[in-house]
C-alpha cells in the first residue's frame, strides 16, 4: 500500500535541542524505511523557508539538511480548483474554529493546508493512505474526522509528535504502519 | 489589589517583593519549586541536587521562609522544608494576572532551557505567563501554535517553540 507521510512544523521544532538527537533518530528512521516526509508549502514557510526567512535565536531547527538529502520534500501546490480539496479545507476551517472556540477567520490557512494536502494525495491516487505527523491536535482531529466523511475511510491516521514518541522513533514505525 | 492564598504572617507588600524576586531570580525560583515538589527537602539537598553554592542556598531559603513561601516541616536539624503551591492574583487597570507556582517553575527553567530564556528576554514575565495560558490550551488540544501566533502577534515558529518548552511544565503540574 502506498503511504504518504505529511509532517508539520512542530515535528521539526521537537527535533531541535542539544545535539539534535531526536532529529538524527527521525532522519535514520525515515531513511531506513525508505519513505519521505512531505511538508506543505505553508509549513515550509513557517519553518523559515524562502522567501520568508525567519530564524529564531535560541537554537537552529534542523530541517534544511533533510531537504537537501531528499527525505524531506516540499509538497506540490494545493489544487484549490479541485472542489474536493477546497471543500475539505473549508470544512477544516469550520471544524478547527469549533474545536478551539475561535472565529473561523482566525484559523490559519496552514492548518487547513495539512488536511487539504492529505485529501489531494488520496484523491489523485498518489497515496492510498496518509499519515499526518503533527503537534497540532485540532488539525489532527480535523483530518481524522473529515477525510472519512469525504470518502476516504480508514485512509488517514494522525500521529501526535510527542517528545517521547520522537525519542523512540525507529524505521519500524514507518514500515509497519 | 491582591488576593493571596500564600500562608505566612509577612505583610503583603513585603511578600510581594519576594514574589517579584521569585519571578526575576531563576535560582530562587528553582529553590521554591524544588521544595514544593520534594517531600522533606533540606538545604543540603538543594546544594547537591540544584548545584547551588552553600551560602546562596542558606540565604535564599531564609528569604523564602521569612515571607512564608516555604515553612519548616521538621523543626530539628537537619531542617526539612515544605511549600504550598502559591496563587496570587494581581489586578491592574482591570487586567488580571495570576502568579502561580507553575509560572515560578517556568521562570526557574530559564537557566537550563534556552527557549524559555530567549522568550523571557523578548517578552518578559508577562509574556511568559500568557504563553503558559496558551500552553494549557495546547495540551488540552483547544489551541495550536498558529492561533497563538496570530493572537499574540509573534511568528508561528516562535509560538511552537515556547509551547513545546512549556508543555512539560503544564504536564508536571497536571500529574499531581
Amino acid at each position: 500500500m502506498k503511504i504518504e507521510y505529511i509532517a508539520d512544523t512542530g515535528v521539526f521544532v521537537r527535533c531541535g535541542g542539544p545535539n539534535a538527537d531526536k532529529y538524527q533518530r527521525l532522519r535514520r528512521a525515515v531513511r531506513q524505511a525508505d519513505v519521505e516526509l512531505l511538508i506543505p508549502r505553508r509549513v515550509h514557510l513557517e519553518l523559515g523557508g524562502k522567501p520568508n526567512n525567519v530564524s529564531y535565536p535560541s537554537r537552529p531547527i534542523p530541517w534544511q539538511e533533510g531537504i537537501e538529502e531528499g527525505w524531506i520534500l516540499v509538497a506540490e501546490e494545493l489544487e484549490y480548483a479541485n472542489p474536493l480539496v477546497s471543500g475539505i479545507m473549508d470544512a477544516s476551517r469550520r471544524f478547527i474554529a469549533n474545536e478551539t472556540n475561535r472565529p473561523e477567520d482566525s484559523i490559519e490557512k496552514t492548518d487547513t493546508a495539512l488536511v487539504g494536502l492529505a485529501a489531494q494525495l488520496l484523491d489523485s491516487g498518489d497515496a492510498e493512505k496518509v499519515i499526518l505527523l503533527t503537534t497540532d491536535k485540532p488539525a489532527g482531529r480535523a483530518a481524522e474526522t473529515l477525510l472519512p466523511e469525504y470518502g476516504f475511510p480508514d485512509q488517514i491516521e494522525y500521529w501526535y509528535a510527542s517528545e517521547s514518541y520522537l525519542e523512540q522513533m525507529t524505521a519500524a514505525e514507518f514500515i509497519d504502519s | 489589589m491582591s488576593q493571596s492564598t500564600t500562608p505566612g504572617e509577612t505583610p503583603p507588600i513585603q511578600q510581594l517583593r519576594t514574589l517579584v524576586d521569585l519571578l526575576e531570580n531563576p535560582t530562587l525560583a528553582r529553590i521554591y519549586t524544588h521544595v514544593l515538589q520534594t517531600e522533606g527537602a533540606t538545604v543540603e539537598d538543594l546544594i547537591s541536587e540544584l548545584d547551588i553554592p552553600q551560602g546562596t542556598a542558606y540565604d535564599y531559603v531564609g528569604r523564602l521562609e521569612d515571607t512564608g513561601l516555604i515553612t519548616k516541616a521538621r523543626k530539628e536539624r537537619p531542617y526539612e522544608f515544605a511549600a504550598e503551591p502559591l496563587s496570587i492574583t494581581l489586578t491592574t487597570d482591570g487586567e488580571e494576572r495570576t502568579i502561580t507556582a507553575e509560572l515560578v517553575d517556568a521562570v526557574g527553567r530559564r537557566e537550563a532551557d534556552k527557549d524559555i530564556d530567549v522568550y523571557l528576554d523578548r517578552h518578559g514575565v508577562d509574556g511568559l505567563a500568557t504563553a503558559l495560558e496558551y500552553a494549557h490550551e495546547y495540551v488540552d488540544g483547544t489551541v495550536n501554535h498558529r492561533i497563538m501566533a496570530r493572537e499574540v502577534d509573534i511568528s508561528p515558529l516562535e509560538a511552537e517553540i515556547i509551547l513545546q518548552a512549556l508543555e512539560s511544565v503544564v504536564l508536571e503540574y497536571r500529574d499531581e
